[in-house]
């Protein structure tokens, strides 16, 4: 690699294809903000948190699409590629959200309300662990995961309208077979609330350095691959 | 020198960054491989790992939403 910092782009090659123009996307992009805002005033009409799903919906799958933000790519590139950038964003996003969650949380609980979203602190066990196993191999083959798919949809990615066709299948599945499972496996695990067991403030402290060991070991995991020059 | 080109239109994340792999390890240094994706997922990693691997890569957006990734192997 001698000469390989004299030019940081590729010369331009012979090729010489004719292009077709590009459309014009503006249009189409005001017609769809319009969509969206009047979809937005009538779902929030019939029903404000139905309004608010929509909007946050929308912010979500936008963001996801520009920022090519990808669960799939954070477990999947450090094994393909040995790269851990998008590893390490999702390391960063869930930092984030854990300390907006606590916030919501200790909210409710300081002023002595219900803590919101409880019901979602279920058992953990094997099943867990196996589970999210049969998912990952679900969702490199498929291309994406949920929302992954979903946005890429949007995209109108064709193959990935498959995916999300059995990606629907399966939750249908999965749903009608979820009392069985939530009887006979999920609820001979053992549910864990973190503030519950160290604290308030040691449940953040716990998550975070969790995270942030993670982090380093993605960070380190990324540079011991980009160093090995034999892939 | 030459050009190699690599068709991977409606191919999902994973496999044009397998492939793109496969055919650099065919080729020479200075020759040219011109992978064709139109997954916005590919569009990020490909340029990603040949960068990482030290080629010269350029991205150009042929049509909306389809792109030539451009990789000069130099080593």
């Amino acid at each position: 690699m001698s000469d390989s910092n004299e030019a940081t782009s590729v010369p331009k090659t012979s090729r010489s294809r004719s292009r077709k123009p590009k459309k014009d996307q503006i249009p189409f992009a005001i017609l769809t903000i319009v969509v969206i805002v009047v979809i937005g005033i009538i779902l929030g009409r019939v029903n404000a948190t139905l309004g608010l799903f929509w909007v946050f919906g929308n912010c979500f799958g936008f963001i996801l699409q520009k920022t090519r933000f990808c669960f799939t790519a954070s477990m999947r590139d450090p094994f393909l590629t040995g790269g851990t950038n998008v590893t390490k964003s999702v390391l960063a996003a869930f930092a984030i959200t854990s300390i907006g969650f606590l916030a919501i949380k200790y909210g409710a609980f300081a002023k002595g309300l219900p803590i919101p979203g409880q019901s979602f602190v279920v058992p953990v066990s094997l099943a867990t662990a196996i589970g999210a196993f049969m998912f990952g191999i679900g969702m490199v083959i498929a291309g994406g995961c949920a929302s992954g798919t979903l946005m890429r949809v949007g995209e109108g990615f064709g193959m990935q309208i498959l995916s999300l066709a059995f990606f629907v299948v399966g939750s249908l599945w999965g749903a009608h077979d979820m009392g069985w499972w939530q009887l006979n496996v999920i609820l001979k695990g053992k549910a864990v609330f973190l503030p519950d067991l160290f604290g308030w403030m040691g449940a953040l402290l716990v998550q975070m350095a969790i995270i942030v060991l993670l982090w380093i070991a993605a960070d380190k995991w990324g540079k011991r691959k980009g160093a090995d020059t034999t892939h | 020198m030459k050009e190699v080109e690599l068709d991977c239109m409606g191919e999902a994340c994973p496999v044009p960054l397998i492939k793109a792999e496969k055919e650099m390890a065919k080729l020479d240094i200075g020759d040219v491989l011109i992978v064709q994706i139109d997954h916005s997922c590919a569009m990020k990693n490909v340029p990603e790992w040949a960068r990482k691997e030290g080629h010269n890569v350029e991205i150009e957006e042929v049509d909306d939403g389809e792109w030539e990734v451009i990789i000069e192997k130099v080593k």
